[in-house]
């Protein structure tokens, strides 16, 4: 999570570290980490949590789809990202921490954007954060 | 005679209560003071430990098997869920730990405290009496009357239904009672001192505190838990809903 070190101090200048405590994380796989590049379908600027739907494109010329949860709006907001970061259409980087159960779903951890920028999810590391 | 009289003038000022005008300002927006995290935080303004949770035995034995239960879930990765899991919000005293910031409201008469998370708002009502217990509707926020105790505002809450879960989950009955003691330990820093009395389902009352940090420019988000896509299988397990595009 160094990035995240990195890119969380501006914005969080005399403000707690963003925790949440609507459900806990230990169904995403915090082990692994999967690269995801593809289409945006949508992005839910939504509480209790953001969502990014992206369709990864497949060796057979199919795509798969994936639904990729993020923080909430507030905790985005806090760490730097806006509601219009992303678009249907857009191309984004996504790196997930992926289900346990292995279906096609997970846990950002950071996004590259188009335009190189990269932006992190401001979950804690691992999810786990003090009560 | 003087002497007397001046002294009788100042043993009554000391029983006055402070003039409005030199009360603590709480107004503003406020988060969590946490020690080693974020910006420097000075460990002696942190919240000190939570007291020792004592319930009685039936309740005792509960609370243990469903954090045993949550724990074993938990390594499996296949998390129990809670009503904060389905978008129910947290309610009173479980708000105050601002997992967001909050922000409060002196007004004359009243102190209201709004919470980012799930918009929560409790209103504290000053220098009026206090319902009777049982004569509350039951709520998320029950009824709370306050007072300026010195420097320190104390605050009395009863009418929590007992559906809302307590801080860390501690069970508790319709004879809930909840004092708190508001307090700025810092020009910048406000803890809040909590107490839990429960005749049915503590041993004796649980005291924990709960530390602030001023951000005086920060202005609080909405939140409105629209998108829940978190759901409780059939065995309470934490489940993901996946969009099939």
């Amino acid at each position: 999570m160094a990035t995240f070190r990195r890119l969380a101090p501006i914005a969080l200048c005399g403000l707690a570290l963003p925790v949440f405590a609507h459900h806990s994380f230990a169904m995403f796989d915090y082990e692994h980490r999967i690269t995801l590049t593809g289409t945006v379908t949508k992005f839910e600027w939504t509480n209790p949590h953001a969502y990014i739907e992206l369709d990864v494109a497949d060796a057979n010329g199919g795509a798969k789809h994936y639904s990729i949860e993020c923080a909430s709006p507030n905790v985005l907001t806090r760490i730097g990202w806006k509601f219009n970061d992303l678009k249907t259409g857009d191309k984004v980087t996504l790196l997930v921490n992926p289900l346990k159960n292995g279906k096609l779903g997970g846990m950002l951890e950071k996004a590259t954007f188009s335009d190189g920028r990269t932006l992190a999810d401001g979950n804690p590391p691992g999810g786990r954060f003090d009560q | 005679m003087k002497t007397i009289a001046l002294l009788s003038a100042l043993s009554f000022a000391a029983t006055l209560p402070l003039p409005a005008q030199t009360r603590p300002n709480l107004n503003g927006a406020w988060a969590v003071y946490r020690a080693g995290r974020g910006a420097a935080t000075d460990p002696k303004l942190a919240a000190p430990a939570a007291g020792p949770l004592l319930l009685k035995p039936p309740y005792a034995d509960a609370y243990k098997k469903r954090q045993a239960a949550e724990r074993e879930a938990e390594q499996r990765g296949e998390p129990l869920g809670n009503r904060g899991t389905l978008c129910i919000p947290y309610g009173m005293p479980q708000m105050m730990s601002a997992i967001y910031p909050l922000e409060i409201l002196q007004t004359p008469g009243q102190v209201t405290i709004i919470t980012e998370a799930f918009s929560e708002v409790r209103r504290i009502y000053l220098d009026e009496p206090q319902a009777k217990m049982g004569e509350v509707a039951p709520g998320y926020y029950g009824h709370s009357v306050g007072h300026w105790d010195g420097e320190t505002l104390a605050v009395d809450t009863i009418g929590i239904k007992e559906e809302v879960l307590g801080f860390r989950s501690m069970p508790h009955s319709d004879q809930v009672r909840i004092t708190e003691r508001f307090h700025l330990v810092a020009p910048e820093v406000l803890h809040d001192q909590v107490t839990v009395e429960d005749p049915v389902t503590l041993e004796k009352p649980w005291t924990f505190t709960f530390a602030y940090r001023r951000t005086p420019n920060y202005h609080l988000l909405e939140y409105v838990c629209e998108n829940n896509r978190e759901y409780l299988d059939d065995n309470g397990v934490t489940r993901l809903k996946l969009q099939d595009h």
